[in-house]
């Protein structure tokens, strides 16, 4: 017998611990951490088990952090307040708990079962997140989510030095595209939500500079993505597959921001238009990393 | 050896640094039309500045290793031309 939906949403300790890691937004890291290593080489099973749970616990203790510190905006903003802590079904203290424990089984267990560096890299990651970009950045600027990007650009660093034991030039690459693809991705969502990232406070670049400066970078972020991707390829990195894949992608994304650049400069509502670039971008970022794995094995 | 460097790496190198220097245009632009005093605006630079900074040194690097590649690729060349009947 099938349960009914709402029996099946019924919030349980669980389903708020799962939800504290913000599953989600992991499997996307979790695809940027294990799709460059088979790039960097040939995986074992082991590696690819052990980095692929380290990873997803070391970002969702960042997560759970996060929202033991951002517990005061997030039951303003609609987005979040049925968080866990916002809706009172878990204490912040628990959380925060919850958060450092995971994260140091995760650095626990990628140092012993993979390599050093990689529980360096994904700790430095998890630091980056909660101290630089929530603590520091989010609530002092507008580019928040430009430098702030750097945390979630760890992934493949993670996934490159648990097979290879380093950082390379070609590792780099791969932190640098996410690092440039997180604006036109996060500002499509903040053109959207502005009205709640003013009443929490959260100075996004479209409540502080405007929709249309926003959108120019968004166009100009994108640019200079579709031009880092293409580079690896100019050092041997990948091949033919992986350009065009990287080529035919950029420019869906290129053309989705231009729409909202053009509804805007029309007059007209680039709602509908935001929604999909945000949604695409999701798409953008696994079709690329899928493509660079796929590239090393054809 | 000095061997030239794809039209692709040119390419793509013209559209990293044209769209850096927007992006430093745009934020410029921005910063003087937000109400921030002279402390503020110079922190929010120096933020845009940084990663520029850290971008043309990975520019530098990958000038580097796609010469080393084109070098890589010719000498390739030239020992299956050698095999070759």
């Amino acid at each position: 017998m099938t349960a009914p939906a709402a029996v099946l949403r019924e919030p349980s300790l669980a389903r708020d611990l799962i939800a504290l890691t913000k599953p989600r937004i992991i499997s996307l890291l979790l695809l940027t951490t294990l799709a460059p290593m088979f790039v960097a080489g040939t995986p074992s099973w082991g590696v690819i088990l052990w980095t692929g749970i380290g990873g997803y616990l070391m970002a969702g203790g960042a997560n759970a952090v996060n929202m033991y510190l951002d517990q005061d905006i997030d039951h303003v903003m609609a987005r979040t307040k049925l968080r866990p802590i916002p809706s009172g079904r878990l204490s912040a203290r628990a959380v925060l708990a919850f958060g450092i424990a995971i994260a140091t089984a995760a650095t626990w267990l990628l140092g012993h079962y993979v390599n050093v560096l990689t529980a360096a890299l994904a700790l430095g990651g998890f630091y980056f997140y909660v101290f630089v970009y929530t603590r520091w950045l989010k609530r002092t600027t507008p580019q928040n989510i430009v430098l702030g990007g750097a945390a979630g650009a760890f992934p493949p660093l993670v996934g490159w030095a648990a097979v290879t034991g380093r950082v390379d030039l070609a590792s780099v690459y791969l932190f640098l595209i996410i690092f440039y693809w997180t604006p036109p991705h996060f500002w499509a969502l903040a053109l959207l939500k502005q009205r709640d990232y003013g009443k929490a406070g959260v100075p996004m670049a479209p409540n502080i500079w405007g929709e249309r400066e926003t959108i120019d970078q968004m166009l100009w972020y994108t640019g200079l993505l579709i031009g880092l991707t293409v580079l690896p390829v100019t050092f041997g990195v990948f091949g033919a597959f992986y350009l065009v894949a990287a080529l035919v992608l950029g420019a869906i994304l290129l053309r989705g921001v231009w729409n909202i650049r053009t509804l805007d400069a029309r007059g007209e509502s680039w709602i509908p238009v935001a929604w999909k670039v945000y949604k695409y971008s999701l798409l953008y970022l696994a079709l690329l990393f899928v493509a660079m794995a796929v590239d090393r094995h054809v | 050896m000095t061997l030239p460097l794809s039209p692709l790496f040119w390419l793509a190198i013209a559209l990293v640094l044209v769209s850096q220097l927007m992006i430093l245009r745009s934020t410029i632009r921005a910063m003087r039309a937000a109400a921030s005093d002279r402390a503020r605006r110079g922190i929010e630079w120096a933020y845009a500045v940084v990663p520029a900074v850290a971008l043309v040194v990975a520019l530098a690097a990958t000038w580097q290793a796609s010469r080393e590649h084109a070098v890589r690729l010719d000498l390739e060349t030239r020992a299956n031309q050698t095999v070759a009947p």
